[in-house]
């Protein structure tokens, strides 16, 4: 018995040293991964995208470019995908001073609630955009929380109409999204060596000044991630647009859903799928030359 | 907060006093004063929101005032009634779970390679790894759904696993290769000269030290997993629906507190989870 096993961990060891083995198993595992379940499927509706829709979400597969001749003639979809991106721009200029002004008071501040202040922040990382963008809801509806407590107090005479709006759409998104901009600007500016800021002060910098030649610089790591994160997420969000926008908020998320769940036109969905990848894709590129993409994720992630 | 120990000292001398922006001139502490005042707004927007949602789901009637006016647990019953939230609640459970350990595993095993080997192509593949995070949901929904309709799949929880571990992937092989860069490789050349082979080395060393970013990359991936919408809305037909999908459901018919109750429950369980297994690797660490 004990021979045998000594034998089977010789063979063991032998096929674990060698590299293809390892490289097989180790990094090949979790590339695998992604390349089946989401590149080949990536690659798969390239196809269907030039194919001819069906009826129920077929797919007849007879070349046509019938897809995207439909999405560069009407203005409808190019208009979508623009507006999206706009509220994507929107959302990150309004999370961006607010999410940076708690990240740098968490990174600053030497207040005993600084932990649990922290810990709020991880903790709304982890709450379901669905609850966050339900909550909303009740906050701000007709006969929302909101309206209720400013009827009670006589401060309004009629309910406010700001749900189902273009405002309550971009307010539930942002702040939805500030934990990605809070906890990177947090982690980066709390690195930042108190010393040298004194050191700028006394040197006679202003507090402006030594806020944009010491605490900026070294901060941007944290914005850049942030600001990647809070635009990716909201100009591709789907619940927000769909629970708290109103009849003149298009966004791209829903449309795809709705070309590819109630018009059953999967050809086409297909089609406005690749066109936004292809478009988040250049920004990507653009943003991988002035700043490491890999750094800025790892920021936001780890 | 009467201590006054912020990052401000007092008795600077305010050098820019002198300037002002737009013609208004604050001192640091002012400024300092207008930080923490953003701060608590952006706090009190975070928060209020659940806060309602949570005291709501007390409320006995339907179309009740807030705050309410007396408290009442009906809502949780009508929930516990419901076979289609429990069952939900217990798919969205096994499917975070099961996730969690799939993106553990392969996250791990990913990082590991990625670390440990050199092999072509490296920077290129890390961008691969990383791709779940930076496509869109929607596409990665919409992608997948008509790959697996064209080779005739049909939706199973299986499916539903296999997925919320791609979304998770990107997030274990970060938090697990960050630890690994920081681990000291000598400590496995040490266990190989004295005779270990790489699967006890793996065992004994290395995976005790990374175990920690494993555990805290898996309760993220749990985390993700568990409130998935936008990707999951595609994945799932009536046996196999998650939370997240019927509460969206839920709120197409009529708002109700029923909706504020399992929302509850929701939150519950996607913040006590983590809490609970760090806590419980904090103490087994000792620290």
């Amino acid at each position: 018995m004990s021979t045998e096993r000594a034998r089977f961990g010789k063979v063991r060891d032998r096929v674990m040293e060698s590299d293809l083995v390892r490289l097989l198993l180790s990094p090949g595992l979790g590339i695998a991964w992604v390349l089946l379940f989401l590149f080949l499927p990536m690659t798969v509706i390239v196809v269907i995208s030039f194919s001819v829709p069906g009826d129920f979400g077929n797919v007849i597969y007879e070349f046509t470019l019938a897809n995207y001749e439909r999405f560069w003639e009407a203005d409808v979809y190019k208009n979508i995908i623009l507006e999206s991106l706009v509220y994507g721009v929107v959302v990150t200029l309004l999370a961006l001073p607010l999410g940076y002004t708690v990240g740098y008071f968490l990174g600053r501040s030497k207040t005993d609630w600084k932990w649990v202040l922290l810990g709020l922040v991880v903790l709304q990382y982890w709450v379901p955009f669905i609850i966050r963008t339900y909550a909303w809801i009740i906050v701000l509806s007709n006969n929302g929380v909101l309206n209720g407590l400013l009827l009670d107090l006589g401060v309004i005479a009629s309910p406010l109409d700001i749900m189902y709006t273009d405002y309550s759409m971009i307010l539930g998104l942002t702040v939805s999204l500030l934990p990605f901009m809070i906890l990177p600007v947090y982690v980066s500016v709390s690195t930042i060596e108190e010393d040298q800021i004194h050191a700028a002060k006394t040197l006679g910098a202003t507090d402006f000044r030594a806020f944009r030649e010491i605490t900026l610089p070294q901060s941007l790591p944290g914005i850049v991630s942030g600001i990647l994160f809070v635009f990716i997420i909201s100009a591709g969000a789907f619940l927000a647009p769909t629970l708290l926008g109103g009849p003149s908020t298009r966004m791209i998320a829903p449309v795809i859903e709705t070309v590819f769940i109630l018009d059953f036109n999967w050809p086409f969905a297909a089609a406005l799928s690749l066109i936004y990848f292809a478009i988040i894709g250049v920004l990507l590129y653009l943003f991988t030359r002035r700043v490491d993409l890999e750094e800025a994720l790892e920021t936001g992630v780890a | 907060m009467a201590t006054e120990t912020d990052a401000v000292t007092q008795g600077e001398t305010d050098v820019d006093a002198e300037r002002g922006y737009f013609g208004i001139t604050l001192s640091t502490r002012t400024k300092w004063n207008l930080i923490r005042a953003v701060t608590v707004f952006v706090y009190v927007l975070m928060l209020l929101p659940l806060a309602v949602i949570v005291i709501n789901s007390f409320n006995p009637s339907r179309l009740g005032n807030f705050p309410p006016s007396s408290l009442s647990l009906r809502w949780y019953e009508a929930l516990l009634a419901d076979t289609r939230m429990l069952r939900a609640l217990w798919n969205s459970f096994q499917v975070g779970v099961a996730a969690a350990l799939g993106a553990g595993l392969v996250g791990t095993l990913t990082a590991m390679g990625f670390v440990r080997n050199d092999f072509p192509a490296q920077d290129a593949l890390v961008i691969v790894m990383l791709s779940p995070l930076l496509i869109p949901p929607i596409i990665v929904g919409v992608a997948s759904t008509i790959f697996f309709g064209q080779i005739g799949l049909e939706r199973s929880l299986a499916w539903l696993i296999v997925m919320h571990t791609l979304l998770g992937l990107p997030y274990a092989f970060l938090i697990i290769r960050s630890q690994l860069y920081l681990f000291d490789e000598t400590l496995e050349e040490a266990a190989k000269t004295l005779g270990a082979n790489p699967v006890t080395t793996f065992r004994e060393v290395t995976f005790p030290l990374i175990s920690p970013s494993i555990l805290t990359a898996m309760v993220i991936v749990f985390v993700i997993s568990f409130g998935e919408f936008t990707a999951t809305q595609f994945w799932v037909k009536r046996t196999t629906t998650t939370v997240p999908v019927v509460i969206f459901s839920m709120l197409r018919t009529s708002i109700s507190p029923q909706i504020d109750a399992l929302a509850t429950v929701m939150l519950v369980i996607t913040i006590a989870i983590p809490l609970l297994v760090l806590g419980i690797r904090r103490y087994l660490l000792g620290t």
